[in-house]
């Protein structure tokens, strides 16, 4: 990178902090992409020390009893997968090792596919059959569809569909689940007409509409028991809800994800991860002094040369 | 267990490979980085358009219009915007549909707003810097009674609720069932003169918190001079000014904070698309059949041979362009 403060010695070559400055960037990027690779590849098992937030949600959830009917809301797109899907699969442990009963939904239009997946990977398949290898909590089961767990699927609408969810929960989805089944046929429904007859709001939310908007159009009018978990760019956003107590928990991004995963007991793809952000983010701030320590240098070298 | 489906096995493959065509920038702009590219907009879009289609447009218009007159009004709202399109001196009919939506969500937003972030942030933000903590699970009725808001009656009900079984924490409280709505609400109003053993009161009762007493003194601090910092009405100078600058600092670490989150969300993507290719998010019978590696390595060998076949067609196209120039 060039700047106003390069300067060349007496044979004509640039003084090192110059190099230095100039240098391919790209160089960094392989440096960031070895630090992911490799923890990935050679894991070395940081520790990783629980938060309160985490703590609060889990031990929220786990108030959780068996027949409680929970509500799961994945307001999500494939970008945030990443950081989310953690601490979903092992939310979804935790309630189904309860034996809680699921009713699931979602206002973002780019999220059914991606639900139905993970419908099928964590609630369908059992995530920790007996015998799980470095899993010692209880086994869970499969869940069948419309028994153990209710799809309502996607409705448009945004804050207005949450709003509607907080009044009339049956009527905005028209009455009927996903598939088509009427919602009164559905044993586990009985009783569920709107968001307060749910024991617990479970909130998994990469951004707008989302947990904000669950708390703005509905926690507080119905007093409303919720946790929500969020990207970590939104964690600065949500924090004050919790600290407000408005959230009960919460989970911001990949580092709070792998500290529910150690809550749980199951180790998954956030606490696999939870080195690499360890080893990235000591490149990104050795890279951010170096690179501040060689600018100051280099300004420093140019205004002495200016004074002489 | 049910295997993965074959889709899914060619939707990882493909996701490999177009990872790694996007990678391919690092080199330089090249046509796998612009495949990628174009594919991602062109399914982004083509797939918006087909979803607002089926799950709003077919069934919240198109199925709704049979069931009476009324239910045109939002195609005919819709219709009044393109006038604008037709006649200058009918523009303004196109204002009525924009001012309903404006409408409609200033009025859903400004109630749910105000008491969601006004309430109950100010009330969070306006509590005492020193308060005298009760334990729900040891206090005795009266001392229960003491907290503000709690009745006699109310801190009866609690003594009988933990004699069943001990609150494990300020939210059990607030949900045991022989507690009515009014007095659950007071009770939640009132959690920071509560001790339970979550996470929100850690502290003993009788006992000052001094960690949460520095954090109210520092959120009062902060939350003043961020104020000043916006307050135009007087000149920035003395004293306002110092507190102002304070404030600016205040603001510097909430977004100090936001670009640390960034960074982490930023490289949890990076994680991700690598933990996809090694396959590890998936169950070890998936990531036999999906074959990761392999799906890597036969992606960087076809890249790696394109581009070098590219840039060699550019060369010659280059050379053969030159040519002609070169001769005169």
């Amino acid at each position: 990178m060039a700047t106003g403060t390069q300067s060349r010695d007496d044979n004509g070559a640039l003084h090192w902090t110059d190099r230095l400055q100039r240098f391919d960037r790209r160089w960094i990027f392989l440096a960031m992409g070895l630090a992911i690779v490799l923890p990935l590849l050679f894991p070395i098992g940081l520790p990783i020390k629980v938060g309160s937030m985490a703590q609060a949600t889990y031990n929220t959830v786990e108030e959780v009893k068996a027949g409680d009917v929970v509500f799961v809301s994945l307001d999500l797109d494939p970008a945030s997968t990443p950081e989310l899907e953690p601490f979903y699969k092992a939310v979804i442990l935790q309630l189904k090792r309860k034996g809680a009963r699921l009713v699931f939904a979602t206002t973002w239009y780019q999220a059914p596919p991606l639900v139905e997946r993970w419908i099928r990977d964590a609630v369908e398949r059992p995530l920790a059959p007996a015998g799980t290898e470095g899993y010692s909590g209880a086994p869970d089961r499969a869940y069948k569809k419309n028994v153990d767990y209710v799809l309502l699927g996607f409705r448009e609408g945004k804050q207005a569909t949450i709003a509607n969810m907080g009044a009339d929960l049956r009527k905005t989805f028209d009455y009927e689940a996903n598939d088509g089944t009427p919602l009164d046929q559905i044993p586990m429904m009985n009783g569920i007409k709107q968001l307060k007859d749910f024991k617990l709001l479970v909130l998994v939310s990469a951004g707008f509409p989302g947990a904000k908007e669950y708390v703005q159009f509905v926690q507080n009018r119905y007093k409303l028991r919720m946790v929500a978990a969020c990207t970590a760019v939104s964690t600065t956003d949500l924090t004050p809800y919790y600290q407000a107590g408005q959230l009960l928990g919460l989970i911001g991004g990949l580092a709070a994800a792998a500290e529910y995963e150690s809550l749980v007991g199951k180790h998954g793809s956030a606490s696999a991860g939870a080195d690499v952000l360890n080893i990235t983010h000591g490149v990104v701030i050795l890279a951010i002094v170096f690179g501040n320590l060689i600018y100051f240098i280099g300004r420093r070298r140019a205004r002495t040369r200016a004074r002489r | 267990m049910v295997p993965l489906p074959l889709i899914d096995i060619i939707g990882f493959w493909l996701g490999i490979f177009l990872t790694f065509c996007i990678l391919s920038f690092l080199y330089k702009d090249n046509p796998f980085y612009k495949l990628a590219e174009h594919v991602f907009v062109g399914i982004s879009l083509g797939y918006v358009v087909i979803t607002q289609w089926e799950d709003t447009i077919e069934v919240k218009l198109i199925d709704q219009i049979s069931q009476g007159w009324w239910k045109l009004i939002p195609l005919v709202l819709v219709a009044l915007m393109f006038v604008k399109a037709a006649s200058k001196k009918l523009a303004w009919v196109g204002r009525f549909p924009i001012a309903i939506v404006v409408g409609l969500v200033a009025g859903l937003s400004i109630n749910a707003v105000v008491q969601s972030e006004l309430g109950a942030q100010i009330r969070f933000a306006a509590q005492p810097l020193v308060e005298n903590k009760v334990d729900l699970n040891t206090a005795p009725a009266e001392a229960l009674a003491s907290v503000p808001g709690v009745s006699p009656a109310v801190a009866q009900k609690l003594v009988d609720e933990r004699a069943q079984r001990p609150f494990t924490s300020v939210d059990d409280a607030v949900t045991r069932p022989s507690l009515d709505p009014a007095e659950r609400a007071i009770l939640d109003e009132e959690r920071g003169g509560l001790v339970g053993v979550d996470a929100h009161a850690d502290v003993a009762a009788d006992q000052i918190d001094w960690f949460g007493l520095l954090s109210n003194v520092l959120l009062l601090l902060g939350l003043l001079s961020s104020l000043i910092y916006f307050y135009f009405s007087a000149a920035h100078k003395g004293v306002i000014g110092r507190i102002s600058r304070f404030g600016v600092w205040v603001i510097m670490i909430g977004f100090g904070a936001s670009f640390g989150f960034t960074v982490q969300g930023r490289i949890a993507l990076a994680i991700g698309r690598a933990q996809d290719v090694l396959g590890q998010n998936l169950a070890a019978a998936d990531a036999e059949r999906v074959h990761g590696a392999w799906a890597a390595l036969i992606s960087v060998l076809i890249i790696v041979a394109g581009i070098v076949g590219w840039e060699l067609y550019e060369k010659r196209k280059a050379g053969s362009g030159a040519a002609p120039g070169g001769a005169h």
